[in-house]
């Protein structure tokens, strides 16, 4: 599926006229669908001329719609998740949402017309993998899969950029704080917190 | 003559570091064995990697940023990509050589054709004139080469200027510069190793240009920007070096 892309200004106005994405959704739908809507809506709603609050305003409920974001969280925390409290564990999963909105949102600025498209599929354990491409005229495409957990409606849990797995990344570099700071989860809480509050 | 003997001792020098290099990988290989995919550090020289990573950052502002910002704000784009596909064109000859020691033969067949085609359509590498016919450019290096002929990495190394290595690959990187690329050597055989300076010179330049926003996006958004670095780099590596294939038994 390739999708046109409009002139910039267009873009805008067409995102703002947008009715909310959450409702639509929701009911049956493939992993490979998820991914095509979901990648559809991150280019029309994210990209361009977008004030950086309004813009993680849409992140966030893309990824709320689209990811199953405790367990991408429970999974980044790893060994850790066990070892924390039901309090730490509720306070991290709220900063854990707010580091990935911050940090990941703020990407969508730079783009510059790429295109997105599906290219395959493919069972892989309990979970689907997508298989996608951002591509644009006269340079290799990028290779994008997602892992899709598919229980009462289809989930990403991982998206995977040319190898790089951004919840392998994520819980590496959470350990390295856990771990710097003594084996304490406060360390990443108090590390997350204030890199969230600005 | 002096000439001569100065272009000789750099040559041991040269061979000194490599000897060095192939001996480390050779202790370290061994010790490597199969990591624990779930063990996320494997640093084991965490304390002098991080030691660098600093020392890079602080040369990097310094010198490297300011010289790459300087670069991208005097030369217009259509140069620098020019500069580039030169730079990119002039790494034919390494990558395929080993696209072939690694057995790819598709792949050859298409870093052959791009030379070719970018050499003389291309003038002399300028324009990227293969990449508009779908042949697009991939990388290849010793490190990988050696990597699929069964050699580990040996402990994860932050180098100044290099980034994240290892010892194979920095003795991959060696025998690519030294041993295998053919312009360093008619440059050294013909007095002029300026060409080889300017090229390295320009490289590096170039591809800092290229990720000052990255950079700062990842020192700014990250919480830890050191481990950041290693985990994706690693990643990046292990794909590259399956040439993206997905790995068997991957998590």
């Amino acid at each position: 599926m390739r999708i046109r892309l409009l002139p910039r200004t267009l873009l805008v106005v067409a995102a703002l006229l947008m009715p909310p994405l959450v409702e639509a959704t929701a009911a049956a739908q493939t992993p490979r669908a998820l991914i095509e809507t979901l990648g559809d809506k991150a280019i029309k709603s994210l990209t361009g001329n977008v004030p950086r609050a309004e813009r993680e305003q849409r992140f966030q409920t893309l990824l709320r719609d689209g990811f199953d974001v405790e367990a991408i969280g429970r999974f980044t925390l790893g060994r850790y998740w066990r070892q924390a409290t039901p309090e730490q564990q509720a306070e991290y999963l709220k900063l854990f949402e707010r580091f990935i909105v911050q940090a990941y949102a703020a990407r969508f600025a730079e783009y510059t017309g790429e295109q997105f498209r599906v290219t395959g599929e493919r069972p892989d354990g309990d979970v689907v993998l997508v298989q996608s491409e951002i591509f644009k005229a006269g340079a290799p495409p990028t290779k994008v899969e997602w892992r899709v957990a598919h229980n009462s409606a289809p989930k990403i849990v991982d998206v995977v950029v040319e190898g790089v797995s951004m919840a392998v990344t994520q819980r590496s570099e959470f350990a390295a704080v856990i771990q710097r700071s003594g084996g304490s989860v406060d360390g990443l809480l108090a590390a997350l917190r204030s890199k969230t509050s600005g | 003559m002096e000439r001569t003997r100065q272009r000789m001792r750099t040559g041991l020098g040269r061979l000194a570091t490599l000897a060095c290099a192939l001996a480390l990988v050779a202790l370290t290989a061994t010790a490597a064995g199969a990591a624990d995919p779930d063990d996320d550090a494997d640093d084991p020289l965490e304390g002098l990697n991080r030691s660098l990573y600093d020392v890079n950052r602080v040369l990097d502002g310094l010198l490297l940023k300011p010289a790459a910002m300087v670069y991208r704000g005097v030369l217009p784009e259509e140069v620098r990509d020019g500069v580039r596909n030169v730079l990119d064109n002039l790494k034919g000859p390494v990558i395929l050589a080993n696209d072939l020691m690694q057995g790819e033969s598709t792949r050859a067949g298409v870093t052959l054709k791009r030379f070719a085609v970018n050499s003389t359509v291309g003038m002399l590498g300028v324009r990227d004139a293969a990449s508009a016919e779908g042949l697009y450019r991939h990388d290849e290096d010793f490190g990988q080469t050696l990597a699929v002929w069964g050699i580990g990495g040996g402990p994860y190394l932050f180098l100044p200027l290099l980034g994240p290595t290892n010892p194979r690959d920095v003795t991959g990187m060696l025998v690519d510069n030294f041993v295998i690329d053919p312009w360093g050597h008619m440059a050294r055989a013909t007095d002029n190793d300026w060409f080889s300076y300017t090229r390295f010179g320009l490289d590096v330049l170039d591809t800092r240009a290229r990720n000052i926003e990255a950079l700062d996006d990842i020192e700014r958004n990250q919480i830890d920007p050191y481990a950041f670095i290693r985990t994706t780099s690693r990643q990046r590596r292990a794909s590259e070096i399956l040439n993206g294939r997905p790995a068997s038994g991957a998590r």
